[in-house]
């Protein structure tokens, strides 16, 4: 999987570097502010009330 | 005159240790590899799958522990401004003398609408309560259960907080001890609120040493004061999920059991428990021991730490 992106790439070494830490960035921040504030409610760590009654 | 003795020369010495080991010589040449088939392939994508499932669970880590407590405190800056300048622009009579009539506030969902300090965390621990405990609000910072008792009102202030991420209001509410000050500010009154003895220390109250310093001044289990009605209700709790009794106005009694003009002016806060689960609720009960005015420059005694 990665070595395909990396094969993919274009350009010089330099620029194949430079675009795969965009790359990484991206999905850093795809999964930081997308993916994780989506996900969080689902899972049971975080509820901290009790019904009202 | 000393002159230094000319370099000697050693002859180089080759390493002639038999290893025994017909692969040592032979490191240098890479084996050949075999060519790359479906197999290899499917196997080398699941291997990069497995170690990118769990660079996303640590990051998941970081996100929960570090970036949600940025998040919320970007938020919780913005409600403590928004209050500040409500305070600071609108002026409200000043409260009324007779304590048993309550100025009601005007809760908004969503909006701050009070402080709260524990000075024994620290001077700098204070938060803008907001109203609500949905995810959206507790984001914001702790949220006053709608429906409860507000602030100085008979009944039971609730409030919720996150115990881990998003500010992390209440990570050290398992070590609030018994008569450790509670202090809540809204625009016009300081409420001081005190953590009631824990279960251990009901029974021998006030023989005890602690009972008799100055900050349990006024501090007694609920029950020997106002019955059996409270016989549940003490500093510290750890309780279900379902539970929402401790929340009642009088914790675990139903409805009416005590008329409202009896019941304590208690404060109950809530969060997860144990740290990073949500398998129970860590409670912990409070209740009103002082009042104040607000007046320009004036802090109450019980903000200093103790």
């Amino acid at each position: 999987m990665y070595g395909w992106i990396w094969r993919h790439l274009p350009g010089p070494l330099y620029l194949r570097v430079a675009t795969a830490f965009v790359l990484v960035l991206a999905v850093v921040a795809l999964l930081m502010f997308v993916v994780f504030p989506w996900a969080e409610p689902k899972l049971p760590f975080n509820n901290v009330t009790t019904p009202t009654q | 005159m000393p002159v230094d003795a000319p370099t000697e020369v050693i002859p180089r010495i080759d390493d002639e240790y038999d290893y025994d080991d017909d692969d040592y010589y032979e490191e240098d040449e890479k084996p050949e590899l075999p060519p790359d088939g479906p197999v290899r392939k499917t196997v080398r994508g699941i291997g990069e799958l497995l170690i990118t499932a769990g660079l996303v669970v640590l990051l998941f880590v970081v996100y929960e522990v570090y970036v949600t407590d940025l998040i919320s405190a970007g938020k919780q800056q913005d409600a403590t401004l928004a209050l500040d300048s409500e305070w600071g622009s609108n002026t409200v009579e000043p409260p009324p003398v007779d304590p048993q009539r309550q100025q009601k506030l005007n809760l908004i969902e969503g909006k701050a609408f009070a402080k709260m300090y524990i000075p024994v965390f620290g001077e700098d621990w204070g938060f803008s309560i907001v109203e609500g405990t949905s995810d959206k609000h507790l984001e914001v910072g702790p949220g006053h259960y709608i429906g409860t008792a507000q602030p100085g009102e008979n009944g039971n202030f609730a409030i919720a907080g996150h115990r881990v991420g998003k500010g992390a209001p209440f990570n050290d509410l398992d070590l609030l001890g018994s008569c450790d000050a509670i202090v809540v500010e809204t625009q016009t009154q300081w409420f001081v609120y005190r953590v009631l003895p824990m279960r251990g220390e009901v029974a021998g109250w006030g023989a005890e040493g602690k009972a008799k310093t100055p900050e349990c001044a006024g501090i007694s289990p609920l029950q020997t004061t106002l019955g059996d009605a409270y016989a549940k209700t003490v500093g510290q709790e750890i309780v279900a999920p379902t539970q929402g009794e401790v929340i009642s106005a009088v914790p675990y009694a139903k409805g009416d059991a005590v008329p409202v003009e009896q019941q304590a002016r208690l404060l109950t806060l809530t969060t997860c428990h144990p740290r990073f689960s949500d398998k129970q609720r860590l409670i912990v009960h409070a209740v009103e021991t002082q009042t104040y005015p607000k007046k320009d420059g004036f802090v109450p005694p019980e903000m200093k730490g103790q």
